[in-house]
């Protein structure tokens, strides 16, 4: 037989078979399970309550805070300037933009530390960078930055320097308690207050 | 796993050896194929020797179904894989430019650096002819940039165009080319040259 005709009926069946079959869809992931495993022992890719509450007060135009629980959560509060894509839809093409990209920080953040971590892993192992997650999630952002609680008199000094932000944080935030608002309605007058307490010791330091 | 470098699988460096090698291998199949011979590529015009139809159809074909297997085997991720984007005024222009040059010299650029490698003193003119259309374009640039840049379509596949699956459209492709294969090989019977 014609080896033309051997080779033509191969390369037919070839495309039969290749029209036949469905398209491969799967996105192929990019890190090994070691890599990945690596990344997750590092912690590396939280983000402490303070670190995100600074940067929303200073209003860094590199963060982007992105919600993943669902729309209605997301309507009854968000942090300021979050976007909401819910971890159900993570994987659609729409926001692939946001998700894989060099240029800002993606801060996912859920009630917990759950949700979010699951996105990150998601986003990870596609290889894209900059995403990260809000360490503790909402209820520890609730329970430092919102409402801060006034350190032991005799934590050492960066526990009250971490206070006196998380108060500042949570005025600036709208997050203040009734006892925070009941004390002092201007923030001026927070500082001094913090002040004092660290004098105070200091005082009993030495 | 697949493309090796998007995936960072290999070194720019390596990307470029491996080039190298793949470059001297397409430059071997064109001398191989006889395509450093202006008459029989200028053939395939009259219809006398149709081979360049031939083998870059099959060449076309062959990486088509390796690219569509290697994706459905999960070796290849064909989203990460370069598509030319289409300006279309653009692509018929030169379309129309390269298919003129073509007739005229009877060499396409690829095949025209493989007959001068050989020795080929018509190949040769044919490369500096080359180089004075890229130095008119490039120095003309500012001028035809607003036709150049034209109809930008994206990066459109032809299925998607058409609206099947690619695999179908593999098919239908393979079928076209063995059907073009095939009034080739009649126009060679139907239009002979004793010698070229």
């Amino acid at each position: 037989m014609n080896p033309r005709l051997i080779l033509a009926a191969f390369i037919i069946t070839l495309g039969l078979i290749i029209a036949a079959v469905p398209e491969n869809t799967t996105k192929q992931y990019k890190l090994t399970a070691n890599q990945l495993l690596d990344e997750i022992k590092s912690d590396m890719q939280f983000i402490s309550t303070d670190e995100v509450a600074d940067m929303i007060i200073n209003k860094d135009p590199s963060i982007q805070l992105i919600d993943v629980r669902s729309p209605d959560q997301f309507e009854k509060f968000s942090l300021p300037n979050a976007i909401n894509i819910p971890l159900v839809s993570i994987l659609s093409d729409e926001w692939t933009d946001v998700l894989d990209q060099d240029v800002k920080m993606n801060i996912f953040y859920s009630n917990g530390t759950l949700d979010a971590n699951e996105a990150w892993m998601i986003t990870r192992q596609l290889g894209y960078e900059n995403n990260y997650v809000l360490q503790g999630g909402l209820n520890y952002w609730a329970e430092t930055i919102m409402n801060p609680k006034a350190p032991k008199s005799t934590s050492p000094d960066d526990e009250f320097a971490k206070y006196d932000f998380r108060k500042g944080a949570s005025a600036a935030l709208g997050g203040a308690t009734v006892s925070n608002t009941g004390n002092t309605s201007k923030k001026s007058t927070k500082p001094k207050i913090k002040r004092k307490k660290k004098k105070k010791r200091a005082a009993g330091g030495c | 796993m697949g493309p090796l470098l998007p995936n960072e699988l290999i070194s720019n460096n390596t990307n470029f050896l491996l080039a190298f090698i793949i470059g001297i291998g397409f430059g071997f199949v064109l001398e191989a194929s006889g395509f450093s011979s202006s008459r029989k590529l200028a053939g395939v015009f009259y219809g006398y020797d149709t081979v360049v139809l031939k083998v870059f159809f099959t060449g076309a074909i062959v990486a088509m179904l390796g690219m569509l297997f290697f994706s459905l085997f999960g070796w290849m991720d064909l989203n990460l894989v370069y598509i030319n984007p289409t300006f279309l005024t653009s692509v018929i222009l030169g379309g129309v430019i390269m298919g003129a040059g073509f007739i005229m010299g009877g060499f396409c650029p690829g095949t025209s650096v493989c007959a001068a490698a050989i020795g080929k003193i018509d190949a040769m003119f044919f490369i500096i002819g080359l180089f004075i259309g890229i130095f008119i374009f490039t120095e003309g640039y500012p001028i035809w940039e607003h036709i150049y840049k034209a109809k930008f379509l994206g990066f459109p596949k032809l299925n998607e165009l058409i609206g099947i699956s690619q695999g179908f459209f593999a098919l239908l492709l393979i079928i076209a080319a063995f059907a073009m294969f095939w009034l080739g090989e009649k126009a060679e019977k139907a239009f002979p040259r004793e010698e070229y």
